[in-house]
């Protein structure tokens, strides 16, 4: 990704801002134009919640172009306390903690680095609550 | 007005380390101009050339390349629906009478990439700020979408290999597909892991390849010696990404295309004859098969293995191989599946011949249901 | 060192990355057996940095702490992951906060307490109402080299503000005591550190804080023993309890914020991490004296108590038990995919 493009999204990858509709409510990540329910083009940045639960997860062996030394990537979209999916990596978290209805929380990360020389790209991610998930499995 | 394909021309699927991008355009381009009738616009569908070849502009390069020097000729860009928005474009020019004669190509130069750089190809189908940017391939997101299929339904590994086997038994006889080997569930379920559950073989192969289609109208028609009607043509499409849907196994935009499709046809479901379905992935056919109604939700791997979509059954699909066995060069899939079409409803499919096919529908998808195209098409009447 | 307004500590977080190595696994590599001075050590994933560690406990300190706006924010770091580009604005702008003193701090070891000396001074003035002291490094050892033991990730956060009432501690008093000492190094470019032998105990180590602690004891008035915890930067599990023992001190003292022998050395992080396990357990009312050094080199020295404030924000962030706890073990080879030490 461009090292421009990336600054443009900083406050979205660092901090998770997506946006709330004004007149319904409804939040967004990523954001939107136009809310996907009332129609409203009316949104505001908001921060979304840090916790939430895993809705599927995958295990991707062939990564992409520049997350090659982090390969294998666990990967998730999950399901932000105020209902908003968010797919990204689930880091530091042991396989059979991996799981559909695990609690997880985001993380601050490097997302990737661009070679020796170029940036480093920061973001979210997310881990897995250990106390949550040995409960539910428990 | 009425619109028809006089004639298609395709080249094998695989590795084309002698052919150019704008080779393979050139040869099935010439293959669908062997009738007397003169195109008089070319539309190009294709994904990545600009990553794959440093070429863009392909309307007028391959144009000019086909002696068509003058012509009106672009390209048409929808991710892996390239090749149907490029055919659903050349439809509409003739069905508004805007043009008698368009010839379509679809094509796509992936071996040329490292396999990583496919990877980011196919990714550019997603958003780059939220699924490219976390590190998530296409494949990535249809193993996601496979864990979340197979675990509201219940569909076990097994089932979920039952449409790739169909794909590859289908294929064998087929001349242009890329494997013409049959599979078992085991091979699925043995290969090595691409993103888990799915599994190489869950996955359709990176290959070249060219398919071509000349649509023209009902008065040039006469013309080709073997010709069939493109009955109805629609395109619909869904929230960019899987997890900005509330029902991410819903396929809305294949539901919504598919049921536009047949009613603007007025061909009842019942009379569908095959239908190519978009099967990048295992899971993309199976919930594509359900979207589409032939299949209960849940449904469409246990129907697959029963028998349900093999080419003697209730529904044939994926005459030819489908994207997994015949291949997915993507930008001309959506043009592979007209061709193969038109070879089922003009009796020239040989041994993969649907017995009495009167009405075939494509199914051709961008990104994960994001871009759906349906097209009926009928045999001559 | 006394500021002139009273200065105390709101909150703080403590991170400790998710996996150890353990140093036999080490020592079967390069030794053929045996183990390091210390049982483990904590290792940054391959996607942890400097910058990444920061952010996770400067979060966690500015949640316990509850103030919104924060005047100054220093990372002192020795492992920085841009020679040139600060750590402190990426940190700056994950916290939300623009209209900051940003800035990085380089001291060896030592980094984060001049970081809380100089947010304190910031504050005391009156310049800014709170300030954010962070120490943190993802510290490499040359493979096969002893530092290879014990150089470890992590760190930890100080929300520092005015005495108001509602704070956790208050830093009451601090020294700092410096002279130029080459025990170790790292020149510029080079990827590892160096380092003179034993040079790092005596003239460097032992020489710095005893002279800091005894200038702070002098200032203060206080003995030893008017401490329930003292906290000493931790290069190895053994310097730490010798310092104490030579400066008056007891091992019971110590004991609470003891974390190589579990962690390693974090370096700016060490002795941080140590106040955070302290501050973890102690009790309003109790004093704590903190000692970090750094090569190069110096010590600074700090007379803490705790405050009342501490009941009300216990289980608001992790605790360092529970970071100690949280951890899966790796073997020699994901140490080297985790810390660029495989070409790829």
């Amino acid at each position: 990704m461009m090292a421009i493009q990336y600054w443009r999204n900083k406050d979205r990858y660092y901090r998770l801002i997506g946006v709330s509709c004004t007149r319904c409510g409804r939040d967004f990540f990523p954001p939107v134009y136009r809310c996907r329910k009332c129609g409203s083009e009316e949104l505001k940045d908001k921060e979304m919640p840090k916790e939430g639960k895993i809705v599927t997860f995958t295990r991707l062996y062939e990564t992409l172009p520049g997350f090659e030394t982090q390969a294998p990537l666990n990967l998730a979209i999950v399901e932000l306390k105020n209902g908003v999916k968010v797919l990204g990596q689930v880091v530091d978290t042991p396989e059979e903690l991996l799981k559909i209805g695990a609690h997880v929380r985001a993380v601050f990360r490097r997302i990737r680095v661009d070679g020796e020389s170029g940036q480093i790209l920061y973001g979210y991610k997310f881990v897995v609550e250990h106390v949550d998930a040995r409960r539910e499995t428990g | 007005m009425r619109v028809f394909v006089a004639s298609v021309g395709l080249t094998k699927i695989g590795d084309h380390w002698n052919k150019s991008l704008v080779d393979l355009a050139v040869e099935a381009g010439r293959k669908a101009l062997s009738s007397k009738i003169e195109p008089d616009y070319l539309i190009i569908g294709n994904m990545f050339s600009s990553l794959a070849a440093s070429q863009e502009h392909l309307g007028a390069l391959v144009a000019d390349s086909l002696g068509l020097k003058g012509k009106p000729a672009f390209k048409v860009e929808a991710a892996c629906a390239s090749g149907a928005t490029a055919f659903h474009t050349a439809y509409n020019l003739v069905k508004s009478g805007a043009s008698e004669s368009v010839l379509v190509i679809g094509v796509e130069k992936m071996r040329d990439l490292e396999p990583e750089y496919v990877s980011q190809a196919l990714a550019m189908a997603e958003s780059a700020e939220y699924t490219q940017f976390v590190g998530a391939s296409f494949a990535a997101l249809n193993g996601l979408l496979a864990r979340l299929y197979m675990h509201e339904t219940g569909t076990t590994r097994d089932e979920l290999s039952s449409i790739p086997v169909i794909d590859h038994k289908n294929a064998v006889s087929a001349w242009h597909a890329q494997f013409r080997k049959e599979i078992t569930p085991e091979v699925v379920s043995r290969s090595s892991i691409v993103a888990d559950p799915l599994r190489l073989f869950d996955c359709a192969p990176v290959g070249d390849g060219a398919a071509a289609a000349l649509v023209v109208s009902e008065r040039l028609v006469s013309e080709a010696s073997k010709f069939v009607e493109v009955l109805s043509s629609s395109v619909c499409t869904n929230n960019f990404s899987i997890y900005e849907r509330d029902d991410m196994l819903s396929f809305s935009s294949t539901r919504e295309a598919f049921e536009k499709a047949i009613s603007t046809a007025s061909v009842p479901k019942g009379k569908i004859s095959f239908a190519e379905i978009h099967d990048a992935f295992s899971v993309t056919g199976a919930i594509s098969l359900e979207a589409m109604g032939f299949s209960k939700k849940g449904f469409a791997c246990k129907d697959a293995a029963e028998g349900k979509y093999s080419l003697n059954g209730e529904l044939p699909i994926n005459t030819f191989g489908g994207l997994k066995a015949r291949g997915h060069p993507v930008g001309a899939t959506g043009i592979y599946q007209i061709a193969e079409a038109y070879l089922q409803l003009t009796e020239q499919a040989g041994e993969n011949q649907v017995k009495g096919a009167r009405y075939g529908v494509t199914q051709n998808m961008g990104g994960i249901d994001t871009t759906t195209v349906v097209h009926v098409l009928g045999s001559a009447e | 060192m006394k500021s002139r307004e009273k200065v105390a500590i709101h909150g703080y977080g403590a991170y400790i990355p998710y996996y150890r190595l353990p140093t036999t696994e080490i020592a079967r590599v390069w030794k053929g057996g045996g183990s390091g001075p210390n049982v483990e050590k904590a290792v940054a994933a391959i996607d942890e940095d400097t910058v990444t560690m920061a952010v996770e406990a400067a979060r966690y300190a500015v949640r316990m702490a509850g103030i919104e706006r924060l005047g100054a924010i220093f990372v002192g770091t020795e492992s920085k992951p841009y020679a040139v580009k600060p750590t402190s604005t990426i940190v700056a702008q994950a916290l939300g906060q623009h209209f900051t003193l940003a800035a990085d701090l380089e001291f060896a070891c030592k980094a984060a307490t001049e970081a809380m000396q100089i947010v304190t001074g910031l504050v005391g003035s009156g310049m800014i109402d709170a300030g954010l002291a962070i120490g943190v490094d993802t510290a490499q050892g040359r493979p096969g080299d002893d530092l290879e033991y014990t150089a470890a990730s992590g760190g930890a956060a100080y929300v520092i503000g005015r005495k108001d009432g509602n704070q956790i501690a208050t830093i009451e008093c601090s020294t700092s005591f410096v002279s130029d000492t080459g025990d170790f190094w790292r020149r510029a470019h080079e990827r590892y550190p160096r380092h003179l032998s034993r040079f790092t105990g005596e003239p460097a180590y032992f020489y710095h804080i005893e002279n800091a602690v005894k200038a702070l004891l002098e200032e203060t008035g206080l003995r030893p023993s008017d401490f329930k915890y003292a906290v000493f930067h931790q290069p190895n599990p053994r310097f730490p309890v010798e310092v104490a023992v030579r400066l008056g001190f007891n091992t019971d003292q110590v004991k609470c914020g003891l974390l190589n022998p579990l962690i390693g050395n974090t370096y700016a992080g060490s002795s941080p991490l140590g106040l955070a396990a302290v501050l973890d357990e102690a009790s309003p009312g109790e004093r704590i004296l903190l000692a970090s050094f750094g090569s190069g080199a110096g010590s600074d020295a700090f007379y803490i108590t705790v405050s009342e404030g501490i009941e009300r924000k216990r289980g608001i962030n992790p605790t360092v038990k529970s970071m100690l706890e949280r951890c899966a073990k790796i073997d020699y080879s994901t140490y080297a995919k985790f810390r660029g030490k495989l070409i790829k």
